[in-house]
């Protein structure tokens, strides 16, 4: 199957500071990629290059089988971080007027864009000004308005910055049912736990270099910390104080094991070479003093991914907390 | 249709139907209108209607009985009826023709009836002034009808020094007449005593005149000439020049261009710096190129300026054949004057996308306008003397610099002057290159511009954006 988005070779300058570098990039046709990577590491402007808003200084790039997205821009639906609304127009004239503007005639531009509203819910605010509509309802209009000529390629950047809980967990619902139906989905986020739950692939940069391109399954398997996580069931202040060191002096000495780190709830255990973790894992339930809340061997998680990356690439200290909490995310969505 | 005309069709719509742009626009003419119908009627109904007496003390004996026939309502009636004939006639030699209205023929019967109702008393010459003038004080000129008939409301004093020449008091004075006094009541109409003193003024005259045994009458006759208009030989034939329509017809040609212009381009900056700051510009472009984003918009906000300037135009039009004076209009000058606008508008439009699409407010634009705006001030200041020397070096210069050229061609092709043919197709030609220069810059920096968010660029990198990419 031939590549939705195809990229050589990208480089982009503004000024000095070098944007993206030698950037190769391929999405293929029908994928859902997650695009990933700290403030500043040149998301916005590969994914403007991409869609020809702004252009590269050297480097190929082709867009749905055409040299640049000027010439298949109907057939992309494009929600970009920096996104709003005319204040002052209604939201049905606002959507079928970006309908039109994305090819569709004026009879059907008006019926989806009504057919849409029906499905978000804003069915009753079709006539009022897009100024009166809560932030949540822009996103969702705004969304509208990237889906509604069914393009074959919907870019989202920073799609999830902004939403609430709820409306995340609608977002996410509306971009697997896009992906249901075969559109490539590209998009970009600094949410690790969305990119993890929707991606099948992910690609990241990092100062304009890619660092990291691949399926979810093989960064997993690539990133696999070798690691199994145990909490002792005994955990009142005074047990802890009490058993624990038994326990830890028995984990220490356990075979198999590699080496032994404590932390709040319990203790990380290094895989040894050779060991075979699920029988490992099953000796150490039955060898733990007290039984066992809870035993599990890690899976990587992106956002370990992620700080690995940033900090092996620039050592470059990344707070974890702004990956888990969207209101300490980048900018406020700009509505 | 294509993409440019619907961005266009929005740009249009979103201006034209707002409260703001609607009254801005109607409000105007429609105040225009108001005042030139409804203000000379407030004001003829506002003239006061003046009753009572003028009182005469002439201690000469000479002009009293002038001054009898020349002080009473009828005659003052008269005269007001010969005023308003010949300001019609004078109207009418300028050129304007008014049409015969049923209307103002009521208001002037209206007029003639509401007149002053004055009658003259002669007091004996030797009569006291400090005495006479004293009923005065009791008169009540404001209230009409109500005041008593007999009310005193002036009083003349006639020196026999102003008619017979008196002795000199010393012998190095030159003889000199002596001057008369004029008493009235406070608040006393100022159209009546402006004719009590020009009567009394004209019956001393001819009181000396008769005294001297001239005939007044021959005398007057003698002495004045019938104003005549001034002919225009030109090669074409003679014309009268009509100096009022000669000077407002292209001021009026070019501030309709600059008005139209100005609301346009203003409307495009503003338009711009909204997209912006409401974060809808990268949305926008997602469906339609920054080119056909800004020639959009540049078409949409030259619909809006065109609207206003037939608007404006056509009732213009309405105006000078409604008086009969569409003699005065140049088919071509219509043809140039469109022509023109839109070389003005490209010109100011171009520079107007690219202020918006460089900076995050208004505010900033104000201070990348301000050089534009003195540039834009320039045919303002010009227009006077441009109109009044069409073909002098500064005019025929400033013709060939843009932006202010379309808006001096226009004043010169509007006046009554001809000016060199070769001018009106080099003028144009440097105007559409410059156009063309302008959106091509506008572009480069639109391009830029509208992604960029945070401090507001200068000239200078204005320039450098340019000069980029």
């Amino acid at each position: 199957m031939p590549d939705a988005i195809t990229i050589r070779n990208l480089t982009k300058t503004f000024g000095p500071k070098v944007a993206v570098k030698n950037l190769d990039l391929s999405v293929p046709q029908g994928s859902l990629c997650g695009f990933i990577g700290p403030n500043g590491a040149g998301k916005t402007t590969t994914i403007r290059m991409i869609m020809s808003i702004i252009f590269p200084d050297s480097g190929e790039l082709s867009v749905l089988g055409k040299a640049s997205a000027i010439e298949s821009k109907d057939r992309i639906g494009y929600l970009p971080e920096e996104r709003g609304v005319y204040r002052k127009m209604r939201v049905l004239p606002f959507l079928t007027y970006m309908a039109r503007l994305k090819g569709l005639d004026a009879g059907a531009a008006k019926r989806k864009s009504l057919d849409w509203l029906g499905r978000m819910g804003l069915g009753d605010v079709a006539r009022k000004r897009c100024e009166e509509l809560s932030k949540g309802m822009q996103q969702k209009v705004q969304f509208i308005s990237a889906v509604i000529h069914e393009p074959d390629l919907l870019i989202l950047d920073e799609v999830f910055s902004g939403l609430d809980p709820v409306n995340r967990r609608l977002m996410r619902e509306l971009i697997e049912e896009q992906h249901k139906s075969g559109r490539t989905i590209v998009f970009s986020t600094h949410a690790m736990y969305e990119a993890e739950q929707l991606c099948d692939r992910v690609f990241m940069i990092h100062r304009g270099v890619k660092v990291l391109d691949d399926t979810l399954a093989d960064i997993r398997a690539r990133f696999d910390p070798k690691t199994i996580v145990v909490e002792p069931l005994n955990t009142g202040e005074t047990a802890v104080q009490r058993r624990f060191p038994d326990i830890e002096s028995t984990l220490r000495s356990f075979p198999g094991v590699s080496h032994v780190e404590r932390d709040r709830d319990g203790f990380s255990l290094g895989v040894a070479e050779g060991a075979e973790p699920s029988r490992l894992m099953a000796e150490l339930a039955a060898a733990i003093p007290g039984g066992v809340r809870r035993i599990e061997l890690k899976r990587v998680n992106l956002e370990d991914v992620f700080i690995d990356l940033v900090q092996s690439t620039a050592g470059q200290h990344v707070d974890r907390a702004d990956l888990r909490n969207p209101a300490a995310e980048e900018e406020p969505a700009h509505v | 249709m294509s993409k440019t005309l619907m961005v266009a069709r929005r740009e249009f719509l979103a201006t034209v139907l707002t409260k703001g742009f609607l009254l801005g626009i109607l409000l105007p003419p429609i105040i225009m209108a108001v005042a030139l119908t409804l203000v000379p009627l407030l004001m003829n109904a506002a003239a006061p209607k003046t009753t009572g007496t003028i009182a005469v003390i002439d201690r000469s004996g000479l002009v009293e009985d002038a001054l009898r026939v020349s002080l009473n309502s009828d005659a003052f009636q008269a005269r007001r009826a010969k005023k308003m004939e010949k300001a019609q006639q004078k109207i009418r030699s300028g050129g304007i023709n008014l049409p015969s209205d049923p209307r103002a023929e009521a208001i002037q019967k209206n007029l003639a009836s509401g007149g002053p109702s004055l009658s003259v008393i002669i007091l004996p010459r030797d009569a006291d002034p400090e005495k006479e003038k004293q009923p005065i004080l009791s008169a009540r000129v404001r209230d009409g009808d109500d005041a008593s008939r007999s009310q005193r409301v002036a009083l003349v004093v006639i020196p026999e020094g102003a008619v017979r020449m008196p002795a000199p008091v010393g012998a190095d004075k030159e003889p000199a007449f002596e001057h008369y006094q004029l008493l009235t009541a406070p608040k006393l109409d100022i159209e009546v005593q402006q004719d009590i003193s020009e009567e009394v003024d004209h019956a001393i005259v001819d009181a000396r005149l008769t005294a001297a045994s001239l005939d007044p009458k021959a005398v007057r006759q003698l002495t004045t000439t019938p104003v005549t208009d001034t002919l225009v030989i030109t090669p074409e034939g003679e014309r009268t020049d009509n100096p009022v329509t000669a000077m407002l017809l292209p001021a009026g040609f070019m501030i309709l261009l600059w008005i139209s212009v100005l609301v346009g381009g203003q409307g495009l900056l503003m338009s711009t710096v909204e997209e912006k700051s409401s974060r809808v510009m990268e949305v926008l472009l997602s469906a339609v190129s920054p080119m056909q984003l800004m020639v959009g918009k540049i078409l949409g906000q030259m619909g809006v300026a065109a609207a206003i300037m037939s608007l404006y135009s056509l009732s213009g039009i309405g105006a000078l054949v409604f008086f009969s004076q569409s003699h005065l209009l140049d088919p071509m000058l219509l043809v140039y004057t469109a022509i023109y606008f839109v070389i003005a508008f490209f010109l100011m439009a171009s520079m107007m996308a690219a202020i918006g699409s460089a900076v995050n407010d208004i505010r900033e634009a104000q201070m990348l306008m301000q050089p534009i705006m003195i540039v834009m001030v320039i045919p303002m200041v010009l227009w006077l003397p441009i109109s009044r020397n069409p073909n002098g070096m500064f005019a025929q210069i400033t013709s060939f610099v843009p932006p202010i050229s379309p808006f001096v061609m226009v004043v010169r092709l509007a006046g009554s002057e001809k000016i060199p043919f070769w001018q009106v197709p080099v003028s144009i030609a440097i105007g559409v290159a410059s156009m063309i220069f302008m959106a091509w810059a506008a572009a480069k920096i639109f391009r830029i511009g509208v992604l960029m968010y945070g401090k507001p660029p200068n000239l200078k990198t204005l320039i450098r954006w340019v000069r980029m990419a």
